[in-house]
């Protein structure tokens, strides 16, 4: 599978992110000879567990994640970051478990935005939604290189395709930038080869950061 | 009607008509005759119906009239179709005897056979008109094509002149005559190239295969997804150990593809023709995730970079042929793997790894590897690592 990164946009100190960052994003993306393929849509969920005994359960995850990939229509991935587990599951699973009523949902957000194919790149930018709202939490923007699986391999050439990408984006003056997150995929048993389960950890570490670091847009 | 008594003049005009135009005419019979025929059948079947209805007891005088109406419209059916086929005898469609004229222009009557095909001949291309200039014309676009990729890709190659002298010239002090006799006899052999290039080159995987055999590995090689090392290589030592055991004879003779590959970098294919001989024809780069009967030394990858990689390569590969001197094969391999450092090593001239390439507005790494200096080199280093656009031979 093409290596990817998947980055998120880190607004100034101060400034709040809009749409109106996603449609430079894309005009950027045109500007590099960037071809539109469509629409991308993904879905991000956060889990509580469903107890009768509301007391503190020390030894549940607080931070137990559920993602749908574009790319892996019939499969679903959990990740608990803090005890670094990933686990692809068939999508069938979120009827399974509304039927069991063990985890609900508390958190849903939406990825919502267009995919483009740059030569050999395919670039995706979105924003973060939350379901039944219209304000955006975050941009998000996924940057795959379809000649190489390997994350070492594709390390300099992602890095310049980023570095371009900066260049390109300062022209339009916009007070942020995308970040890629350095991460150690071996803690969550994964190895140089990449595949979805990388994809999955990668947005469970954006959407920490986003959380962390970037205030949600009023109205 | 005099018309009937000239077999070249089919219509009222007192002069002949030309060939094409008898030819259009007689076409245009056989189409009169076909639609008669098909009139004529449709008839016989209301008859058959109306004979039917009558059959039964309750009925009243419809088939009557049915019957008539359908026995004057067949009598006229049949009718029309004795005229048309006395005029299509008549200008020589159902016998052969305006085959031999002169004046025909080389044209053929259709020719309608004992057994009902209709037999049309060159002058089919004619009737369109257009098609016999059009040929004309496309044969020379063809030779135009032929011979600017010949100037682009052969830059070496003057007509008339042999080619070894022309490309010496170009040599100058790398000329072979000067180093002459230190090492050609080590690449007369495929085990002898493999193993010199493997003492080379670290990283690379050497495979050799016959051309049913690669087949079969390209078809298997899955289409997307992980690269499995472990399941890499399983073919790939079998083969090489079988070169440096005794089979040598047998297994050098069928050797006709032979695959360099660098784990989670690419992978190159070339054939060797004729079969068994250390004669590269053609070579083609591909990602270790592609798989399918399209991966073979024409073939393409449906990635760009090897795209653009693959056709630079043909160039080389001309070049490294210009020689003569039966070391193009390990110039050609030796040359494939110095693109072992396609994702790392920026380009010479710029600097950068990823560039805009102006003329396919593609991001691209260096895809072009300097060959001049092969195949006397002992390093790969001299073949330096360009962009398209920064290359300093762009055309």
């Amino acid at each position: 599978m093409p290596v990817k990164w998947v980055l998120y946009w880190q607004p100034n100190q101060g400034t709040t992110v809009s749409t109106q960052i996603l449609n430079e994003a894309t005009q950027c993306v045109e500007s590099i000879n960037g071809v539109k393929e469509g629409r991308w849509k993904a879905t991000l969920n956060y889990y509580k567990p469903m107890l009768r005994d509301q007391s503190n359960h020390p030894d549940l995850p607080r931070d137990f994640l559920g993602i749908s990939l574009a790319d892996q229509p019939s499969k679903y991935y959990f990740v608990i970051r803090s005890q670094r587990i990933v686990v692809e599951a068939d999508a069938s699973i979120q009827l399974i478990m509304e039927k069991l009523q063990s985890y609900k949902s508390k958190v849903s957000l939406y990825f919502d935005g267009f995919q483009y194919q740059l030569g050999d790149f395919r670039v995706r930018v979105g924003r973060v939604v939350p379901v039944h709202s219209e304000s955006v939490r975050g941009i998000v923007m996924e940057v795959e290189y379809l000649p190489i699986s390997s994350m070492e391999k594709s390390r300099k050439v992602m890095e310049e395709f980023v570095e371009i990408w900066h260049e390109a984006l300062s022209k339009r003056s916009l007070s942020g930038k995308f970040v890629n997150i350095e991460l150690n995929f071996g803690e969550f048993g994964l190895a140089d080869t990449y595949t979805p389960q990388h994809t999955g950890v990668q947005y469970a570490i954006v959407m920490a950061h986003m959380i962390a670091t970037v205030q949600p847009a009023r109205g | 009607m005099q018309s009937l008594q000239q077999p070249l003049a089919v219509n009222n005009q007192s002069e002949p008509d030309a060939p094409p135009k008898q030819v259009a005419q007689a076409m245009e019979r056989l189409n009169q005759a076909a639609r008669v025929i098909a009139d004529i059948r449709l008839g016989a079947d209301r008859i058959l119906e109306a004979m039917f209805v009558a059959s039964n007891p309750r009925h009243n005088d419809m088939p009557l009239q049915l019957f008539l109406k359908e026995d004057a419209s067949m009598r006229q059916h049949l009718q029309d179709l004795r005229s048309i086929g006395k005029k299509l005898e008549e200008s020589g469609v159902l016998t052969e005897s305006l085959r031999s004229r002169s004046n025909s222009w080389g044209l053929h009557m259709p020719l309608v056979c004992p057994d009902g095909a209709v037999v049309a001949y060159a002058w089919k291309r004619q009737l369109a008109g257009q098609a016999g200039a059009s040929a004309v014309d496309r044969t020379r676009l063809a030779l135009k094509a032929f011979t600017d990729q010949k100037r682009r890709f052969f830059p070496h190659i003057d007509d008339g002149h042999k080619m070894e002298s022309t490309s010496k010239k170009r040599r100058g002090s790398n000329s072979l005559l000067e180093h002459g006799g230190e090492e050609p006899v080590e690449y007369k052999t495929l085990p002898d190239i493999q193993s010199r290039l493997e003492k080379l080159v670290p990283n690379v995987k050497v495979s050799t295969y016959g051309r049913l055999s690669w087949l079969k590995r390209a078809t298997s090689l899955p289409e997307s997804g992980s690269d499995d090392p472990s399941e890499e290589s399983k073919p790939i030592f079998q083969s090489s150990s079988k070169m440096r055991s005794g089979l040598e004879d047998e297994v050098v003779d069928k050797v006709a593809v032979i695959e360099l590959s660098f784990p989670s970098v690419f992978r190159a294919v070339v054939s060797l023709n004729p079969a068994g001989s250390v004669d590269p024809d053609a070579v083609a780069f591909f990602s270790l995730d592609e798989g399918g009967s399209y991966l073979h030394a024409r073939g393409f990858s449906v990635h760009h970079v090897y795209k653009h990689i693959t056709e630079h390569a043909a160039t080389a590969l001309q070049y490294f042929l210009s020689f003569g001197t039966g070391t193009a094969l390990y110039s050609l391999l030796l040359w494939i793997c110095s693109f072992e450092s396609l994702y790392s090593k920026p380009c010479s001239k710029c600097g950068k790894l990823l560039a805009m390439d102006k003329k396919s507005s593609l991001i691209l790494p260096p895809i072009h590897r300097a060959y001049q200096e092969l195949p006397l080199a002992v390093s790969l280093n001299v073949c330096e690592a360009y962009h398209a656009g920064c290359s300093s031979d762009a055309s």
